[in-house]
């Protein structure tokens, strides 16, 4: 930072120094105050065109567009005083002209920041009485829906399809008061990535058309969560109205996915709420109490070798716990084509379509495609895998089936021992993504039944077995998973925190 | 108000007579044309392609009559712009038409001076005797399609029309008959 020049200037009676060039808007931020904005996104180039970000700066003869005037050494700038107030309730005024005022069915009630600013400082009521221009609501393709009458014509879609997604199939059709967004003759929005245009659009013009009209955005409860569809480890927000999760959402992560997550990510969730879960845990096809069924999967892998079969979408915890109980094992990643995102380096829906594969690697476990390959005659542990679309056969000779599992597995022998577990979005737990960053998540939805969390299966598991010791928290599996791995080693749900930590000798560190 | 033949979703989009389609679509700057050598021309006195999207575009119109979406992606992948792009410019601008219109294209200036001076009247008359009936519609003929527009620049001579790229100033409804004669 020594050869960059600072520039000093008084925002609200806050002295700010910041780096030349930096626009008025980010120093604001910087100093902790919101100028209120519409065009203007960090992933985005600057446009300059909703002027909702005007604020007075001393000695210059007008307002100044924040998000498009960079800093100037000794700058005083007022983004509350009443001339700028003023100037943004003009703004707003025009902005509603046409706008229709449906908040009541709008998906994008309660998050929208139309309804924020109008509230903020916005005129209470209109002076507009003539009829509203109306367009239709038009499908975009993809998830997306527009609904024309809303749009403010911020151009933040236009933006990320041209300049960020590298499809330019947006533009601003037609001029004046006619003027909406427009797609182009031979493109949708079907792109891999094109659903980020719902969570940039700042109102209620862009919409899911799978969230449409599901729940309000003051009912749902928001967890900070990582995507479990790839090995990129999207940051995500789940959110949950009462135990479904209902929507996922990018969360911003500078390193992993910056404002964005993929189609496949955001729409793959459903799964998070199927109701045909294993409840109970099962052994010798009856329900069993948890400490019969741990009595009687403890003395079953005693009984012989132990043939382990893992998923990729254990948590760091989870595979430590299993490789402390049973030892480490084989694995298997479903594939799927590759889709990066043009404009943001090192960030793709990955190929390995599985959050925790080079965790599983990194605690000793190993690809394969066919993970029961050689579990003939052994004790076969399961944990993760629903075994779909595997040669179960081998299952058949096993000495005897422990499967700890979110449903059950197709292919299991009569006397499995079945032990319930809950799936991601039930616990607590880290995930490592491809480039060796441990990332945390949280609960966000209650496990159903008599499930636990993996972690607690697998540490009684552990106990039973007489090989690994007992755990109370979560965070206490990982400060022992973190002394006893040296690439975890210094690591703390602390040090990870919500934007995640990187592994020590990952090697694949970007 | 009709804002003309270029306005989407208005009278002129759901009425128009002819239907909007061109396929198949035949090029109209392929290398080696007549179309093709203007525009490389113009291109050869700009510093980008890009410059050259307006001259491109009236080129197109030119040739076709009216600037259609396969129109579009075309003079977008000569000039390496997007479909998409060049659609937003087609539609900024009203001068450009999205939909067929007649052969002969009547615009008749209905600002202050001219509206003062009976330009509604000639409007009217222009509608009732090509056949039009509607702003912006095609006579069934496919002959002529009227607009209204803003100041032609001849305040003095209220009303100015054009016919196509024919300018006429001073029209009353009196003379309505003489100029369908002349462009028929």
């Amino acid at each position: 930072m020594s050869d960059t020049k600072l520039v000093n200037l008084t925002i609200e009676g806050r002295a700010v120094s910041v780096p030349e060039g930096t626009t008025i808007l980010e120093a604001a931020k910087f100093a902790g105050v919101l100028v209120p904005h519409y065009c203007y996104h960090p992933g985005l180039k600057i446009a300059g065109v909703c002027r909702m970000c005007l604020v007075e700066v001393e000695k210059a003869p007008k307002l100044a567009p924040s998000c498009a005037t960079t800093v100037g050494e000794g700058q005083v700038v007022h983004v509350y005083s009443q001339k700028a107030l003023d100037a943004r309730k003009g703004v707003l005024e025009l902005l509603l002209i046409n706008h229709p005022l449906d908040c009541p069915i709008c998906d994008q009630a309660g998050e929208c920041e139309l309804q924020d600013y109008t509230f903020q400082e916005g005129r209470a009521d209109s002076r507009y009485h003539e009829p509203k221009r109306f367009n239709p609501a038009e499908d975009f393709g993809g998830d997306v829906l527009y609904v024309t009458n809303r749009c403010i014509l911020c151009t933040r879609c236009v933006r990320f399809m041209g300049d960020v997604a590298g499809s330019r199939a947006l533009c601003v059709e037609e001029r004046g008061d006619r003027a909406h967004i427009g797609i182009a003759p031979d493109l949708d929005l079907s792109h891999p990535w094109g659903a980020n245009v719902i969570d940039l659009c700042p109102v209620g013009a862009l919409v899911s058309k799978d969230f449409l009209n599901k729940a309000r955005a003051w009912e749902l409860d928001r967890t900070a969560s990582v995507c479990p569809n790839c090995s990129q480890g999207c940051n995500v927000t789940l959110e949950t109205r009462d135990a479904d999760v209902v929507r996922m959402k990018p969360r911003s992560n500078a390193t992993v996915n910056q404002y964005y997550m993929c189609d496949a990510g955001r729409l793959n969730y459903q799964w998070i709420n199927r109701d045909d879960r294993l409840e109970l845990p099962v052994v010798a096809g009856k329900p069993a109490e948890w400490d019969a069924a741990l009595a009687a999967a403890g003395k079953a892998l005693k009984g012989g070798a132990v043939h382990v079969v893992a998923g990729a979408g254990l948590s760091n915890e989870a595979l430590w716990l299993l490789k402390q109980a049973c030892g480490t094992g084989l694995f298997r990643v479903a594939q799927g084509p590759e889709a990066p995102l043009a404009g943001v380096p090192d960030l793709a829906l990955r190929a390995d379509r599985a959050p925790n594969g080079a965790g599983a690697e990194l605690l000793g476990f190993r690809r394969a495609d066919q993970p029961l390959a050689g579990a003939a005659g052994k004790v076969v542990v399961i944990v993760g895998d629903d075994l779909d679309g595997l040669d179960t056969s081998a299952l058949g000779s096993a000495a005897a089936v422990i499967a700890i599992c979110t449903v059950v597995p197709k292919g299991l022998p009569a006397g499995a021992i079945l032990l319930p577990m809950a799936n991601f979005a039930e616990e607590e737990g880290t995930f490592t993504n491809l480039r060796g960053r441990v990332q945390r998540f949280l609960q966000a939805r209650p496990t159903p039944g008599f499930a636990r969390a993996s972690w607690t299966v697998l540490a009684a598991l552990g106990v039973a077995a007489g090989t690994g010791g007992s755990f109370a928290t979560a965070e206490a599996v990982f400060a022992a998973l973190a002394a006893s791995e040296s690439t975890f080693g210094g690591m703390t749900y602390d040090t990870i925190g919500l934007k995640g930590q990187v592994a020590a000798t990952a090697g694949v560190n970007a | 108000m009709s804002h003309g033949p270029s306005a989407t979703g208005g009278a002129a989009l759901q009425g128009a007579p002819h239907g909007h389609h061109d396929d198949p679509y035949v090029p109209v700057l392929t290398p080696g044309s007549t179309p093709r050598a203007k525009l490389d021309d113009i291109l050869s006195r700009y510093p980008t392609r890009q410059a050259g999207l307006l001259p491109a575009l009236w080129i197109v119109q030119d040739e076709r009559g009216w600037i259609s979406e396969h129109a579009m992606k075309e003079v977008g992948d000569v000039l390496g712009l997007t479909a998409a792009y060049v659609k937003g410019v087609v539609t900024f601008y009203t001068m450009y038409h999205q939909h067929p219109v007649g052969t002969w294209f009547i615009q008749v200036c209905t600002t202050s001076c001219c509206n003062c001076m009976g330009a509604e009247d000639v409007v009217k008359a222009f509608l009732q005797q090509t056949g039009c009936g509607e702003l912006g519609l095609t006579s069934p003929d496919g002959k002529y399609t009227v607009i209204e527009v803003e100041c032609l620049g001849a305040c003095g001579f209220a009303t100015p029309i054009m016919v196509n790229d024919d300018f006429i100033d001073s029209m009353s409804v009196e003379r309505v008959p003489e100029i369908l004669k002349k462009y028929c």
